[in-house]
C-alpha cells in the first residue's frame, strides 16, 4: 500500500511528488512514455529527431521509437501537439513562468471584473494563490529574462504602443515586459561565445542562448541534470522527488517507473462514498500488468489522458463535465518581415511578452526552419492568394490572413530565419462546455479505447473571438512599430497545446468536476493535479506557474486531509531547484 | 445488383491516376497483363495484384512528388511543371517525398480498419460523376480485370499503406479541378495540376461541406461515419503542414547511427539556420531590459 500514486510526470505530477516526498509520504510515480535520463545521449538537437509527432524523442508514443505513436483522434483541421515522458509538455516549452491575472479569481474587484469569463472563476482568491506562486517561483527559480537580439526588437515595436512597462510579478493592466521565466539567467562564458571548449559547466552557466528549447535543454555541456538552464520538471522537480531524503527533513525519495501506462483507476464505495484505492499499470515493452493500491490517487496525465482514464475506469461523472471545457488560448500567429538582423532562432524561445488583460497576450517566438514553416502553413484560412476557405480576415497586416506556402514562403525565408519577427497570439478564450474529450469511436489501442479531441473552432464565443482579433491587431501594431516591412496574420487552426480545464475545479457543481481543494467531487481520495484542473484559460498567460502553484496547493490539501500533516507555504522556506545538495546525489545516483 | 458501367469506371480509374499508370503512354504495367485471364490455377488475379502494388506504390510517390514542390517548389521538373520553377532546391531535393510516404505509410497514427475502408470506398464507391475525360483505348475486358484486381487488393491487402488512399483522393479531386490532367507526363493527375489548379484541389478538400467526404461517410455505420469525415478534414489540413515541415528539417542527411549529418539540410540553405552547424550556444546575450534582473510585488 503507497500512500500517494501520482499518474503522470509532466508538468504538474512531479510537484505533488516533490511536495509530498518532502513530508515522507510514499509516493509513486508513473510515466507512461520514455524517461530521458541521459540527454547527452538520447538526444541530438535536431528537428525532426526531436519533434517529430510521429517519430521524435518528444512525441506523445513509448520509449521504443520504432513503435508507432499514440494515435488519438482529432475530427477537425487541428493539431494536438501531446508528449509522454518524463517532463511532459515542460520537455520542450520555453520555460515562460508568467502569473495568471488576478481577474479569473473570484475575489477581483476591479471595473473591468466581466470582461473576464466570469462563469468559470477560480473558487478561491487571488491573494490566496500569491504565496503559491510566491513558493514555485523560488523552487523553479523564476527570474527575469536575459535579453537577446529578437528581444530587443520585440520591445522596439512595444516602445510604439504606448503602454508601460511592467515591473511587478502580477500583472496590474495592460503593459509589456521580459519574461518572468523559468530559465536560468546566462553566467560566465554562456551568451558571450559559440566556441564549444568554452562553454562547458562551470566556465559557462545558465542559458547560453543555443535556441534549442524546443528540442530539449540539456546545456551547460556537464552541468549537473539540476544545473540545466531550462527548468522543465525533469530538470527542476523531478531531480528533487527523487533527492528528497538530501534536501528536507524526513524526506523520502519518489519511486518513478517511466514506459509505465496507467489503464485503469480503481474505485469501491467506503462508507457510502465511492473511493478512489489504486490503479492498474501496464509495461509498454512487455505488456506485463500491475496493480498497486494506494491511499491517495492524482491524475497528472494532462487535459486529453486524464478525461480518458476517467472513462476507461468507469468513473461517475453526474454533471458530465469530466472532459468538458478543454481549452487552448486559440492561437495565432503574426510574422514580421523585417529588414534587420532579428537573431530569430537564436537565445531562449520566447524572452519577451506583452500582456493585454483581459483580452490575452502576446510573446515573441523564435522557432528554428521546420517549426517555423509549420507555423506559417498551418491555418484555418486556406492558402495565401488562392482561396481563404471562407475566412482569410483583413486588418493591419498585409492581404488577407492564411497559410504561406510554396514559391511565397521561399521568398519569405529568402533573407535568412534571422530577418523575421515572430509573434504568437495568446487568447483569453473562455471555457466552452462544447470543446471537450470523449472516448473515440476508432478502434481502441493496447491500452483500451482511445480519446476523441473535439474543438468547434469556427463556433468560439463571441468574447474570444474579441480577444483574438483584438490581440492580433495589437500584433501587427507591435511589428510595425519594430520595423516590419510586410506582416502576415495566418489564422491558426486550432494548435492544441496550453490546453486547460477539461477537469477543471470550480465554484459551482454543476459545471466542475474538482472541488475548491483539487479533489474530486465524485471520488474521494482522487485528486487533479496538471493543467486540466484549471478553472479557465487564466486571461492568457502561460498556464505552467499557476499549475504548479495549484498542485502545490493540493499537495497540502492532500496532506492536511489524509494524512493528519499541517501546511507548510506560509510557514518554512523553499529549497531552490539548483541546491549543491540535489547536485551531489544525483551524481551518486548516477543520473 | 446492378454492374457499374464500364465507362464509369474507366473514368474513375483514369481519375485516381490507376489507368494511366499502369497502361498509359509510359504505364509500368504490360498491356497483355490485362488480356483475358490466362488459365492460370486458383485465383486468376493474384498474379495481376502482385503486379498492381508496386505501380500503385510508384503512382503514389508520384503524387506525393506533386505535393512536396507545391510546399517548397525547386530545381526539379515537377516545380517547373506546375509553373513555379526556382533555382533554389527545394522539397524534393529535401527527400519530402519519402518523408511524407514514411511518416503516412508506416507513422501517421491512422488504424488499418479506417485506412482500409477509405481505400476500399474510394475504389468501389466514386463511380464518374459525369465529368468528360479524354479516354485510353482499353476494351471492357482489360478494364474490368484492373478494376477487379484493384479491388482485390483494397479488400485483401493486411495493411493498406495510406498514401495509396491520400494519393487516390488527391488525384480524384485533381481531375475535378482539371479534367486533362488524365494525360500527360508524370504518372500522377495531381503532379500534372499548375500551382493555382493545386491549390484548388485543397480547396476542396478542406472545404466543410466536402462532397467527397460526404461520398465518402455513406461507406461507414455510425459511429464510424463522422469520425471518417473528420479525419479526412484532419488530414486535409495536416497533409500541408507535414510536408513543409518534412522538407524544412533535416531528414535527408541525418545519420541515424551516428547522429550527426552528412551534409547541409535544404532548410538550412534556404533559411540561413546554423551557418556553421550544431552549436552549443550563441553570442546573443545583450544584457537586461532597462538593466533589470528581478523583479517583485
Amino acid at each position: 500500500m503507497r500512500d500517494v500514486i501520482i499518474i503522470g510526470a509532466g508538468g504538474g505530477g512531479p510537484v505533488v511528488a516533490k511536495e509530498l516526498a518532502a513530508r515522507g509520504l510514499d509516493v509513486l510515480v508513473l510515466e507512461a512514455g520514455p524517461r530521458h535520463a541521459d540527454p547527452r545521449e538520447q538526444w541530438t538537437s535536431f528537428e525532426n529527431d526531436a519533434n517529430n509527432p510521429l517519430t521524435g524523442y518528444f512525441r506523445l508514443g513509448p520509449e521504443d521509437r520504432s513503435r508507432p505513436a499514440w494515435f488519438r483522434e482529432w475530427p477537425q483541421n487541428s493539431f494536438v501537439w501531446q508528449l509522454s515522458g518524463v517532463g511532459g509538455t515542460t520537455q520542450h516549452f520555453y520555460g515562460n513562468y508568467p502569473r495568471a491575472y488576478p481577474g479569473v479569481f473570484n475575489d477581483y474587484d476591479k471595473p473591468d471584473r466581466a470582461e473576464y469569463d466570469v462563469n468559470h472563476r477560480f473558487p478561491f482568491s487571488y491573494g490566496e494563490m500569491v504565496p503559491y506562486f510566491e513558493w514555485v517561483e523560488a523552487t523553479a527559480p523564476v527570474l527575469t529574462a536575459a535579453m537577446g537580439a529578437k528581444e530587443q526588437t520585440f520591445f522596439r515595436g512595444c516602445e510604439t504602443l504606448g503602454l508601460p512597462v511592467q515591473t511587478t510579478k502580477t500583472t496590474l493592466g495592460p503593459s509589456y515586459r521580459p519574461q518572468e521565466n523559468a530559465v536560468l539567467q546566462p553566467g560566465g562564458n554562456a551568451g558571450r561565445t559559440t566556441d564549444r571548449n568554452l562553454l562547458t559547466y562551470p566556465q559557462a552557466t545558465g542559458c547560453t542562448h543555443c535556441g534549442y528549447c524546443f528540442q530539449g535543454c540539456m546545456r551547460p555541456i556537464g552541468a549537473p541534470r539540476n544545473q540545466f538552464a531550462k527548468r522543465s520538471t525533469d530538470n527542476s522537480y523531478v531531480p528533487m522527488a527523487l533527492t528528497a531524503d538530501v534536501w528536507a527533513p524526513g524526506g523520502r525519495p519518489v519511486e518513478l517507473i517511466a514506459d509505465a501506462y496507467v489503464t485503469r483507476v480503481h474505485a469501491e464505495s467506503r462508507g457510502g462514498a465511492l473511493t478512489a484505492t489504486g490503479v492498474t499499470w501496464r509495461e509498454n515493452a512487455s505488456g506485463a500488468e500491475h496493480r498497486e493500491q494506494a491511499r491517495v490517487v492524482v491524475l497528472a496525465g494532462g487535459c486529453t489522458e486524464n478525461p480518458r482514464l476517467w472513462f476507461n475506469s468507469g468513473l461517475p461523472n453526474p454533471n458530465d463535465w469530466v472532459g468538458r471545457g478543454y481549452t487552448d488560448h486559440f492561437f495565432d500567429w503574426v510574422v514580421g518581415a523585417m529588414d534587420d538582423y532579428t537573431g530569430n532562432p537564436k537565445g531562449v524561445g520566447s524572452a519577451a511578452r506583452l500582456d493585454f488583460p483581459p483580452y490575452g497576450g502576446l510573446e515573441n517566438v523564435g522557432l528554428p526552419p521546420a517549426l517555423n514553416a509549420f507555423a506559417t502553413t498551418l491555418s484555418d484560412s486556406g492558402i495565401r492568394g488562392q482561396y481563404t476557405n471562407g475566412r482569410g480576415p483583413t486588418g493591419p497586416w498585409d492581404g488577407p490572413a492564411g497559410r504561406v506556402i510554396g514559391p511565397e514562403f521561399k521568398e519569405l525565408i529568402s533573407g535568412g530565419l534571422d530577418r523575421l519577427l515572430s509573434v504568437l497570439v495568446i487568447t483569453d478564450d473562455d471555457v466552452e462546455a462544447d470543446n471537450r474529450v470523449t472516448l473515440s469511436a476508432l478502434p481502441a489501442d493496447e491500452n483500451g479505447p482511445i480519446p476523441k479531441v473535439s474543438f468547434r473552432h469556427r463556433n468560439r464565443t463571441a468574447r474570444t473571438n474579441r480577444n483574438r482579433e483584438f490581440m492580433a491587431r495589437k500584433a501587427a501594431e507591435l511589428l510595425r512599430g519594430a520595423g516590419a516591412k510586410k506582416v502576415y496574420r495566418i489564422d491558426w487552426a486550432p494548435l492544441i497545446l496550453h490546453v486547460q480545464s477539461s477537469m477543471r475545479m470550480g465554484e459551482s457543481e454543476r459545471n466542475s468536476v474538482l472541488d475548491a481543494n483539487a479533489e474530486a467531487r465524485a471520488v474521494k481520495r482522487l485528486f487533479v493535479a496538471d493543467n486540466s484542473a484549471l478553472a479557465n484559460a487564466l486571461g492568457g498567460p502561460n498556464p505552467t506557474l499557476t499549475t504548479q502553484a495549484l498542485a502545490t496547493r493540493t499537495a497540502e490539501k492532500i496532506f492536511q486531509r489524509y494524512f493528519g500533516g499541517d501546511p507548510w507555504v506560509r510557514t518554512e522556506s523553499p529549497v531552490v531547484s539548483t541546491d549543491p545538495r540535489i547536485s551531489t546525489r544525483l551524481g551518486e545516483l548516477g543520473l | 445488383m446492378n454492374p457499374k458501367p464500364p465507362l464509369a469506371r474507366r473514368a474513375f480509374l483514369a481519375r485516381i491516376g490507376l489507368l494511366g499508370a499502369a497502361v498509359g503512354a509510359g504505364g509500368l504495367l504490360p498491356r497483355s497483363a490485362l488480356g483475358p485471364a490466362p488459365a492460370a490455377e486458383g485465383d486468376p488475379l493474384s498474379g495481376l495484384v502482385g503486379l498492381l502494388r508496386p505501380v500503385l506504390a510508384e503512382l503514389s510517390r508520384d503524387t506525393l512528388n506533386g505535393l512536396t514542390v507545391f510546399v517548397v517548389p525547386g530545381t526539379d521538373r515537377y516545380s517547373t511543371a506546375q509553373g513555379t520553377p526556382s533555382d533554389t532546391p527545394g522539397g524534393l531535393a529535401a527527400e519530402g517525398t519519402d518523408f511524407l510516404m514514411n511518416a503516412l505509410d508506416n507513422f501517421v497514427p491512422f488504424p488499418d480498419q479506417v485506412a482500409k475502408p477509405i481505400g476500399a470506398a474510394l475504389a468501389t464507391g466514386l463511380a464518374d460523376t459525369g465529368i468528360e475525360l479524354p479516354g485510353l483505348d482499353l476494351l471492357p475486358v482489360q478494364l474490368g480485370t484492373l478494376d477487379k484486381a484493384l479491388r482485390a487488393l483494397l479488400e485483401n491487402d493486411a495493411t493498406l499503406p495510406l498514401s495509396l488512399p491520400i494519393a487516390s483522393t488527391l488525384n480524384l479531386l485533381a481531375t475535378q479541378v482539371n479534367p486533362l490532367a488524365v494525360n500527360g507526363p508524370f504518372l500522377s493527375p495531381f503532379a500534372r495540376l499548375s500551382y493555382a489548379e493545386k491549390a484548388r484541389v485543397f480547396q476542396l478538400l478542406e472545404g466543410q461541406d466536402s462532397d467527397l467526404v460526404a461520398l465518402l461517410d455513406v461507406h461507414f455505420p455510425e459511429p464510424l461515419r463522422h469520425s471518417v469525415s473528420g479525419l479526412l478534414k484532419f488530414v486535409g489540413g495536416a497533409l500541408i503542414e507535414f510536408a513543409t515541415f518534412g522538407a524544412y528539417t533535416e531528414y535527408a542527411v541525418f545519420d541515424e547511427r551516428t547522429k550527426q549529418l552528412t551534409g547541409r539540410p535544404v532548410g538550412w540553405q534556404l533559411t540561413g539556420y546554423q551557418p556553421n552547424g550544431p552549436v552549443e550556444g550563441w553570442d546573443d546575450f545583450i544584457g537586461y531590459y532597462q538593466g533589470r534582473t528581478e523583479v517583485h510585488d
